[in-house]
């Protein structure tokens, strides 16, 4: 992170408090809250199980996370800003893979669960004497 | 710009999608992704709103291919192409839960009229039980035979065979035919046929003439089509008189065959206590 702030990023941290407080100590709002969104996005993907249902998406995701913090901190606004919607767009691809994998998992073990009920009804429907 | 371009291409690389750094193969990928996605039903039914910023996106990007702003054209046509891919993952996640949700209801009927049959079928088996046992009854009855400890017993009397004969009369026949019917219809029950006389005669003459009274009862149940092995007989003579041999009345009663059929599923039929005379 840089430290180096200068009166005018300082004020302007004032006034857009919760970017700033979410990225701290970064001299630019509009890439801070970027990467805010890509770190919280990573996070809910990483919760999801995301580095095992997609693990390149989930790699790539950090890895422009990491780029995006460093350009910022080298006041590179543009490959900041846009390396942070990637990342954020990748955690949240990352993250959908993993619940579309755990939905999937889960319809096809309901649809056994129910074949197999079926089954048991159409045979207990038969009659017993 | 040329090392920042570098840097976005590395990162493209990584993310190691379809998409190449080149910005007309940025484009073209993002037009396929989203193509489709509007092409898949479930999208359209359950993420309408990611497709739409796809194309919100993938529209920016053209619009800069159409200006030649060539360095404006990848941010937004990667975004396109992502957006697109998470339209159709969450659309997929939805489709699948939304099938769960109308199986448990189908599960859930399933399982209720399971039960519903379980409780139908254990009244049908308490019905047939019921009706079974009245059918016994209403058997039992017609063959006027008494229930006793050794089981349902059936008294032939002196009547259905002729004098000091071992033959069957024709008086016998209908009591035969029901009889046999009965065993029929429980062949599961075994049969204990003994005959009995009075004291008038010797005992050796009385127990021949018992026993082949007896006898002869089995053959006409084993014309009715009864097994010969359930059928087991015994001759008794003058024992086990059941009224004083002192009366011609009570003779006659003494002179008889009882039929005994023991209980279900091949119960043995207990031996008869000591004779009484």
């Amino acid at each position: 992170m840089n430290l180096q702030l200068s009166n005018w990023s300082a004020r302007l941290a004032v006034l857009t408090g919760a970017a700033i407080l979410l990225s701290a100590c970064a001299d630019n709002p509009a890439a801070d809250e970027k990467i805010a969104v890509a770190k919280a996005s990573l996070q809910r993907a990483e919760q999801a199980g995301a580095p095992q249902a997609a693990p390149v998406e989930h790699a790539a995701a950090r890895d422009k996370l990491a780029r995006a913090e460093k350009a910022n901190a080298d006041h590179n606004l543009t490959p900041a800003t846009e390396l942070a919607e990637q990342a954020n767009i990748d955690a949240q691809v990352a993250e959908a893979t993993a619940q579309q994998q755990r939905a999937h998992k889960a319809a096809a073990e309901f649809d056994a669960s129910l074949e197999a009920l079926r089954q048991e009804s159409v045979r207990s429907s038969q009659p017993t004497h | 710009m040329k090392t920042l371009w570098k840097g976005m291409g590395l990162s493209l690389l990584l993310g190691a999608c379809a998409t190449t750094p080149a910005p007309n193969a940025t484009l073209e990928s993002a037009r396929a992704v989203v193509q489709t996605a509007e092409a898949d039903p479930n999208v359209s039914k359950y993420d309408p709103l990611d497709l739409q910023a796809a194309k919100r996106d993938l529209e920016i990007a053209e619009a800069a291919a159409a200006h030649r702003d060539v360095a404006a054209v990848t941010q937004p046509a990667y975004l396109a192409a992502q957006t697109a891919r998470l339209a159709q993952l969450r659309a997929s996640a939805k489709a699948d839960d939304a099938r769960v949700a109308a199986g448990q209801a189908e599960r859930d009927r399933i399982q209720l009229t399971a039960r519903a049959h379980e409780a139908d079928n254990a009244k049908m088996a308490r019905d047939q039980e019921a009706q079974k046992a009245a059918r016994l009854q209403e058997e039992i009855d017609a063959l006027k035979a008494k229930p006793t400890d050794r089981g349902l017993v059936l008294t032939l009397g002196d009547v259905l065979f002729d004098t000091g004969k071992a033959e069957l009369n024709a008086g016998a026949t209908r009591k035969l035919d029901q009889l046999a019917q009965f065993l029929t219809e429980h062949g599961d029950r075994l049969v204990q046929i003994d005959g009995f006389t009075d004291s008038v005669g010797t005992d050796s003459y009385n127990l021949d003439l018992s026993q082949r009274r007896a006898d002869a009862v089995r053959s006409a149940l084993q014309g009715r089509g009864v097994e010969s092995a359930r059928i087991a007989t015994q001759g008794y003579g003058k024992a086990f008189a059941v009224a004083s041999n002192a009366e011609s009345s009570g003779r006659q009663l003494n002179r008889r065959v009882e039929v005994t059929i023991g209980g279900e599923n091949g119960t043995p039929i207990a031996a008869r206590g000591r004779p009484s005379s």
